[in-house]
C-alpha cells in the first residue's frame, strides 16, 4: 500500500492566491500557496482562526476559485473546467467531511453513507453497497443501518460523515474540522477511525483541525499563518 | 431537467418523509381539479338544457329563401351629373317567399359533416275552424321522421301519434286543443292564405311544455300544407341541426356563403340566451382560474419551505457533485407529482360527485321521473383539466427549485 512519498501527486497547488472581494472591498486571504499532497498521505493543515485554512480547503474541493495559481489534481489542471466539470470532478474525485454532519433526515444511515453513490447512479450504488456495510460495521454502526440520522448521537453521526466521503472511492477526501464539533471522547473515535479507513483503503486526507493532538499525528502538517504556509514539515517519518 | 435515479428517489422520500404537508398539498389540487371538473360538468349540462329548452322547439338554424329587396334607381350612390329620377315609392306586397329547387340542396346539407339532421319545411299562416269557431294558426308541413329529430314531438304525444301522421292527419298541441275543445279523431277544416281550404282529422296532441309550439301550431304532412299555402312543390324553409348547438352562428354563415339561402340560427334569433350564458361562462372560469392558481400557490409555498428547510442538505449534495440541474429537477418533480396526485384523488371524485347528482331525479313535465341535471362527463374535460393541474404544479415548483439549484455549498459550509 502507498504511503508517503512516491508516486504522482494526488493534488497540487501552484502560487494559489485568494482575494475575496464583496461591496468594492478586498479581502486577500492566501498568499502565494503552493504544496502537494501524495497518494496515501494524510496530512493535517492547521492554523489560527482566520488564517484562512477553509479558503485553502474550498479551493482544493474545486467549491471555489483561486484568484491565481494552479491546482492539478491527479495531474489534471481544474481551473479550466466550468461548474458542470467541476460537479463531476467532485462526485468521481474528491469526499467531503464537514464540520457538521449534513446527513439528509429523510434517508437511514445506510442510504445516507450511500448518497455520494445514488449521485452516481443505480449501478454504481449496488456496486458499492457490500462495501459501505462493511465500513459502518467497521466504525461501529453495523446494527444502526436503518436508523435514521436524528436517531444518533453526534458522535455516531459523524462517523457516518465519514464512511459517506468514501462512497465514492475518492482520491482524496477533505475534511475540514470534522471533529470541532465533538466532544473531546467522541472526537478521538471519530479521528482515529479516519486514520484507520485511510490506512485500510489507502485514500488521501486532507484534514483542518484545532487539535495539535491529532496534528501530530499525522503524516504531514502543513501549518499556516495570514494566508500564507509556514510550515510543511512531516511529522512521523515512514 | 434531469430525470435520474438520484433526483426521482430524493423527490419521492422527500414527499413521503414530509407525508402532511404533501397530503395537504395534493388535497389543495384536489380540490380545484375536482372543481374544475364539477362546475364545468354541471354548468355545461345546465347551459345544454338551456339551449336545448330553447332549440328544442326550433331548428338550430333555418335556411329561408334569400331575400332580394329591391332598391329604388335613386337610392344608388349619386355623382355629379348623374341622372335625377322622379317618382314615388310604391309598397309591393310581398308574396310568400318559397324554395323551388329544395331537392338538389338536401344531398349537400346532408353530407356536411357539422349537420346531423335536415328538414324541409313548409310553413304558413292559416286559419282552424271548428264548427263556427275559427282560430288563427300556423300550419307547418314536414316529414314527420325528420322534423321529428328537430323538434321532439313524438315524444311528448298525449295521445295518438306523430311519426305515423298520412295525408288527412293534423297533429296539434294540448293547448289549442284545450282551448278549442278539441279531441283525437275530431274533424276540423284549414283554410290557407289563398284561400284553399282542407279537411284534416286530429292524429295526435302533444305538450312540449314551449308555448309557442303547444298553442298556436299544428302539424300536418309536407304534401297537405304544399296544398294548404299553395306552394305547389315548393317548400318555405329548410330545418337544420347541427352536432354542437354552439357553433350554430359559424354554420349558419358557411351555409349562407355556399348556399343561395338565407341562414338564420337560433343565436341570431335568441341573443340575450347566447349572451347570457356566455357572461355565466365568464363567471365560471374566473372562479376556477382563482382555484387553481390558489392551488399553484400552495404547491410553490410547501416547496419554497422545503426548500428554505433544506438549505445545508442542498449544499451539501451540491458539493458531493450534484449539478444545479439535478437539484431543480429535485423540486419540479416534487411540484409535478404533487399534481398528478391531486389530479389522481380530484377527477376521481369529481366523476363520483358528478355520477350521484346524475342519479338525482324529480318529476318532470307530465309526471315522469327525469334527470334533474343533464350530466356528461367529457373525457377530453378530465384531461384538459389534469393538464391544467399539472402544468400549474411544474410551473410553481420553478421558482424554488432554480433557488435550490442555484445554493452555493461554500455559504453552507461556512455556516451562513
Ligand atoms: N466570502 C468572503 N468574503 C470576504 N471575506 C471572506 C469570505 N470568506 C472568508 N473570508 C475571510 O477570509 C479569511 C479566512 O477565512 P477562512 O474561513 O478560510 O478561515 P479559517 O482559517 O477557516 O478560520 P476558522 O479556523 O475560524 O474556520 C477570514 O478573515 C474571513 O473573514
Ligand atoms: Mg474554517
Amino acid at each position: 500500500m502507498q504511503r508517503t512519498g512516491n508516486g504522482p501527486p494526488v493534488i497540487e497547488l501552484a502560487g494559489v492566491s485568494k482575494t475575496y472581494v464583496s461591496a468594492g472591498v478586498e479581502t486577500p486571504v492566501l498568499f502565494d500557496v503552493s504544496f502537494r499532497v501524495n497518494c496515501g498521505e494524510f496530512v493535517a493543515i492547521v492554523g489560527g482562526s482566520g488564517s484562512g485554512k477553509t479558503t485553502l480547503l474550498n479551493i482544493m474541493g474545486l467549491l471555489d476559485r483561486p484568484s491565481a495559481g494552479k491546482v492539478h489534481i491527479a495531474g489534471d489542471e481544474v481551473g479550466n473546467l466550468d461548474e458542470l466539470g467541476r460537479a463531476g470532478m467532485r462526485r468521481d474525485r474528491l469526499g467531503f467531511i464537514f464540520q457538521f454532519h449534513y446527513l439528509l433526515p429523510e434517508f437511514d444511515v445506510l442510504e445516507n453513507a450511500l448518497m455520494p453513490c445514488r449521485i452516481k447512479g443505480p449501478a454504481f450504488q449496488a456496486g458499492q453497497e457490500r462495501r459501505m456495510r462493511d465500513l459502518l460495521d467497521l466504525v461501529g454502526l453495523g446494527d444502526k443501518l436503518k436508523n435514521r440520522p436524528a436517531q444518533l448521537s453526534g458522535g455516531q453521526q459523524q462517523r457516518v460523515a465519514v464512511v459517506r466521503s468514501l462512497a465514492n472511492n475518492p482520491a482524496l477526501v477533505l475534511a475540514d474540522e470534522p471533529t470541532g464539533n465533538l466532544d473531546t471522547r467522541s472526537g478521538r473515535v471519530v479521528f482515529d477511525l479516519m486514520r484507520t479507513l485511510a490506512r485500510e483503503s489507502g485514500t488521501t486526507f486532507v484534514m483542518v483541525t484545532h487539535d495539535d493532538d491529532f496534528a501530530l499525528e499525522a503524516d504531514r502538517v502543513i501549518r499556516i499563518r495570514d494566508g500564507r504556509i509556514e510550515d510543511s514539515a512531516r511529522t512521523i517519518q515512514p | 431537467m434531469k430525470l435520474s435515479f438520484f433526483t426521482l428517489s430524493v423527490a419521492l422520500r422527500h414527499l413521503r418523509y414530509g407525508v402532511g404537508q404533501s397530503l395537504l398539498t395534493i388535497g389543495v389540487v384536489a380540490i380545484s381539479v375536482l372543481l374544475i371538473v364539477y362546475l364545468r360538468t354541471t354548468i355545461g349540462g345546465t347551459q345544454r338544457s338551456i339551449v336545448g329548452n330553447v332549440t328544442g322547439s326550433i331548428p338550430h338554424i333555418v335556411l329561408e329563401p334569400a331575400e332580394r329587396t329591391p332598391v329604388g334607381a335613386w337610392r344608388l350612390p349619386a355623382g355629379p351629373g348623374a341622372p335625377l329620377y322622379v317618382g314615388e315609392t310604391v309598397n309591393l306586397p310581398r308574396g310568400i317567399d318559397s324554395i323551388d329547387d329544395w331537392r338538389q340542396w338536401l344531398p349537400a346539407l346532408e353530407a356536411d359533416p357539422e349537420i346531423t339532421v335536415v328538414s324541409p319545411v313548409a310553413t304558413g299562416n292559416a286559419f282552424l275552424f271548428r264548427g263556427a269557431r275559427r282560430e288563427s294558426v300556423r300550419a307547418t308541413g314536414v316529414l314527420a321522421e325528420r322534423h321529428d329529430r328537430i323538434v321532439s314531438v313524438e315524444e311528448n304525444l298525449l295521445e295518438g301519434n306523430f311519426l305515423q301522421m298520412v295525408t288527412g292527419d293534423v297533429v296539434i298541441g294540448t293547448r289549442l286543443a284545450r282551448d278549442f275543445g278539441i279531441r283525437m279523431r275530431d274533424k276540423l277544416r284549414l283554410i290557407g292564405p289563398g284561400g284553399q281550404a282542407l279537411s284534416v282529422t286530429v292524429a295526435g296532441i302533444y305538450e312540449t311544455g314551449s308555448g309557442q309550439l303547444d298553442d298556436g301550431q299544428v302539424f300536418l304532412t309536407l304534401r297537405d300544407a304544399q296544398s294548404l299555402l299553395e306552394l305547389g312543390s315548393a317548400i318555405s324553409s329548410i330545418g337544420v341541426r347541427i352536432r354542437d348547438f354552439y357553433q350554430a352562428e359559424v354554420t349558419a354563415r358557411a351555409l349562407a356563403v355556399s348556399m343561395p339561402f338565407r341562414a338564420r340560427s337560433w343565436i341570431e334569433d335568441n341573443p340575450n340566451v347566447f349572451r347570457t350564458l356566455g357572461a355565466q361562462d365568464q363567471t365560471i372560469n374566473m372562479v376556477l382560474i382563482s382555484t387553481i392558481v390558489a392551488a399553484g400557490f400552495g404547491i410553490a409555498s410547501i416547496l419554497i419551505m422545503s426548500v428554505t428547510g433544506k438549505y445545508r442538505e442542498i449544499g451539501i449534495l451540491k458539493a458531493m457533485g450534484a449539478t444545479p440541474v439535478e437539484i431543480q429537477s429535485i423540486f419540479v418533480v416534487e411540484g409535478f407529482l404533487l399534481a398528478l396526485l391531486g389530479c389522481a384523488v380530484g377527477i376521481p371524485a369529481g366523476i363520483g360527485m358528478l355520477e350521484m347528482l346524475s342519479n338525482v331525479r324529480a318529476p318532470g313535465p307530465g309526471g315522469r321521473l327525469t334527470p334533474v341535471f343533464n350530466i356528461q362527463i367529457d373525457p377530453w374535460l378530465l384531461a384538459g383539466a389534469a393538464g391544467v393541474a399539472i402544468t400549474v404544479g411544474v410551473v410553481a415548483a420553478f421558482f424554488p427549485a432554480r433557488r435550490a439549484g442555484g445554493i452555493d455549498p461554500m455559504q453552507v459550509i461556512r455556516g451562513s
